[in-house]
């Protein structure tokens, strides 16, 4: 317990009195939330719920952790939790900046703490989440049939792009295992995983958005550990939350993938090809087709970051990208192509332009925003008249696209 | 007159032989200390590079984010080779003014004491210059970024204006250390940024004023009816 994460190191002394009050527990779920006070108190409520059903007799508890809201989530949380008491609940704040990575991390290291043989992490803004989720998504871990536990979700095809065009191609691509969602909102570890994580201090890169997810996924894949993917049914976000700034997604989402990238460099250069991971419980049903969107907006965004941010893309794309990408200057709305495999190889650019730090990493990040607009935009009109084994097919068109980039991507990383 | 004509030449002669015996070691004093001077600047160049680049300061810079803002293209120095050549020429420069000290020229004696007094107002303006270069560049690139995600229209002008004016202040605040007639660069700078705001307030409120009108009108109807993006990115 002297190594690894530790309570102390990420939470300020009320946390840890709060956390060390629930005592030893066998499952811990972590609710981990930043300014959600909207939706937060309910998915407390469903994870108390949900573990009092799946795992009745056992000993298990609820852990909120907030990354220093000020919209009050913390407080409607507390209100929330001294009404219901299903299974105990403990609240805690992190200290200093603002982040929902610390909140996560305090998570791990609470879990670690109370002896937990497995842990479940829970964003605070996946509304959609039911009594029903929390028996499939911990089981595996407190079974020991599986280290790690990703969620699958039904989605349409507009949902989620990021997820389908980037995160999860990329993943797959790099360490050879399908998971339908990365860092999906949702996803539980076994003690040995927790054992696994690296000291609070080494965390220090990730202190806002969803590094620390991504590191417990990179560990999970990077150590060899057991992989298990299950169903949970639609996921839905807060409808009411404001939008976020499509730019700084990137920068968190992407920026913690391309981190991986260069912290378990030696992991993964030389995996080629993929295997499904494996899943449990009922696989969900394909995914839907895009339907009747209108990609203007998103080519109108592509043409402009092609005439203004060209200096900037010159710098973390090849010469050989570049003349790929200037043609789609003069494709119109309606007929607009941005092939997967183009879309893999700016990838590619990005990551190694990203590693070899040719300009401010916030910067590049941000200047990808355009390029992920482009492809999205092809990828609604590729697949709006598709049915639904059309659809699969055009997201497996993706992950092969980047899986046959591999090669060339792993020979000019340095 | 033969005599006298000869007195002028062999003097002329001998105030000339004079002159450049007493210039010749002087000279030759003056060749030494500037081929010192290249010597030692070359040497102090090689470990100064030796021993940035054993710091690593090329992977800290880039860590940074300082190597993006050098500057675009295969051939812009890293920063540790630009270190160096500013070690060299520093210390090359001292070896010239030490050169021309030793040639007691008139008109130079304490030259070398002038220039050296001078010397921190000197690296104090070239270190506002750097920074305010690296700053500028680092400004216009995220204010074009941010522009483009915003699908602001005209964003390369708006990062070209950024980088501008934050050059010229670096400009002005380098000027008035150096001394050079600061009153006048204060004067010049207040005036010139003042009036550039004034301009642009009486071109926009009066001249433009539909135009202004109706690029508001027609943000603020497209901002309340814009229905954001068709797809949900995570």
């Amino acid at each position: 317990m002297a190594d690894g994460l530790t309570l102390e190191t990420a939470l300020p002394p009320d946390g840890t009195a709060a956390v060390e009050a629930l005592g030893p527990v066998e499952a811990l779920v972590a609710v981990t939330a930043l300014n959600q006070a909207r939706t937060a108190p309910a998915v407390v409520s469903a994870v108390a719920a949900g573990l009092a059903r799946g795992f009745a007799g056992r000993k298990t508890a609820v852990l909120f952790v907030d990354g220093g809201s000020q919209d009050g989530t913390l407080e409607a949380v507390n209100q929330q939790a001294s009404a219901d008491a299903a299974v105990p609940v403990a609240s805690a704040r992190v200290s200093g900046r603002p982040g929902r990575g610390r909140a996560v991390l305090a998570a791990l290291a609470a879990a670690r703490h109370v002896g937990a043989r497995a842990a479940g992490l829970v964003d605070a803004g996946l509304a959609s989440i039911t009594v029903e989720w929390i028996e499939p998504l911990l089981g595996p871990a407190l079974n020991g049939d599986a280290d790690y536990v990703s969620p699958s979700y039904s989605r349409a095809l507009t949902e989620g792009t990021l997820t389908t065009n980037l995160l999860a191609p990329l993943v797959r691509s790099l360490f050879g295992k399908r998971f339908q969602e990365v860092l999906g909102g949702c996803a539980a570890v076994s003690s040995a995983l927790l054992d696994a994580l690296p000291p609070a201090e080494e965390w220090a890169d990730e202190p806002t958005g969803q590094g620390a997810e991504m590191r417990v996924l990179g560990q999970a894949l990077a150590g060899d550990h057991a992989l298990v993917e299950v169903h949970l049914g639609r996921k839905e976000v807060d409808p009411g939350a404001a939008p976020a700034d499509l730019a700084h997604t990137l920068v968190d989402a992407v920026g913690p993938l391309f981190r991986l990238m260069e912290r378990h460099a030696g992991e993964w250069q030389d995996v080629r090809g993929s295997v499904p991971v494996p899943r449990r419980g009922p696989a969900g049903p394909g995914p839907r087709a895009a339907g009747d969107v209108r990609p203007d907006r998103m080519v109108r965004a592509f043409h402009l970051g092609l005439k203004d941010l060209l200096p900037l893309w010159e710098q973390a794309v090849t010469e050989e990208t570049l003349g790929q990408l200037y043609p789609l200057g003069l494709l119109g709305p309606d007929d607009f192509r941005f092939q997967p495999s183009l879309w893999a190889r700016v990838i590619a650019d990005f990551a190694v332009a990203h590693h070899e730090r040719r300009l401010p990493r916030d910067h590049l990040l941000r200047a990808l925003t355009p390029l992920y607009l482009g492809r999205v935009a092809a990828f609604v009109l590729e697949t709006q008249a598709a049915s639904s084994p059309g659809a699969a097919d055009a997201l497996e068109r993706v992950c092969l696209a980047f899986e046959a980039e591999k090669p060339a991507l792993s020979a000019r990383w340095r | 007159m033969q005599q006298q004509w000869s007195d002028i030449v062999l003097d002329a002669i001998r105030d000339v032989g004079q002159r450049i015996l007493f210039a010749t070691p002087r000279l030759l004093a003056a060749l030494t200390l500037i081929l010192l001077g290249w010597i030692v600047a070359a040497l102090v160049r090689r470990v100064t590079v030796r021993v940035l680049a054993a710091a690593d300061l090329d992977v800290r810079c880039a860590r940074w984010g300082l190597t993006g803002v050098l500057g675009r293209g295969a051939h812009r120095p890293s920063p540790t080779e630009l270190l160096g050549r500013l070690a060299y020429w520093a210390i090359f420069l001292v070896g010239l003014l030490m050169a021309v000290e030793a040639l007691e020229m008139p008109g130079t004696r304490g030259a070398v004491g002038a220039v050296l007094a001078f010397l921190p107002h000197v690296i104090v303006a070239v270190l506002v210059v750097v920074g305010g270069w690296m700053l500028a560049q680092f400004l216009a690139q995220a204010v074009l970024i941010a522009a483009v995600n915003a699908q602001v229209a005209g964003a390369s002008l708006l990062a070209t204006a950024v980088r501008w004016l934050v050059l010229t202040v670096a400009a002005a605040v380098a000027l008035t250390e150096l001394g050079v007639a600061r009153e006048m660069v204060l004067l010049v700078f207040g005036i010139a940024f003042g009036g550039a705001v004034l301009a642009l307030s009486l071109a926009f409120g009066l001249g433009a004023r539909e135009l202004a009108r109706q690029a508001l009108e027609s943000y603020l109807t497209r901002a309340r009816q814009d229905p954001g993006e068709p797809v949900s990115h995570v």
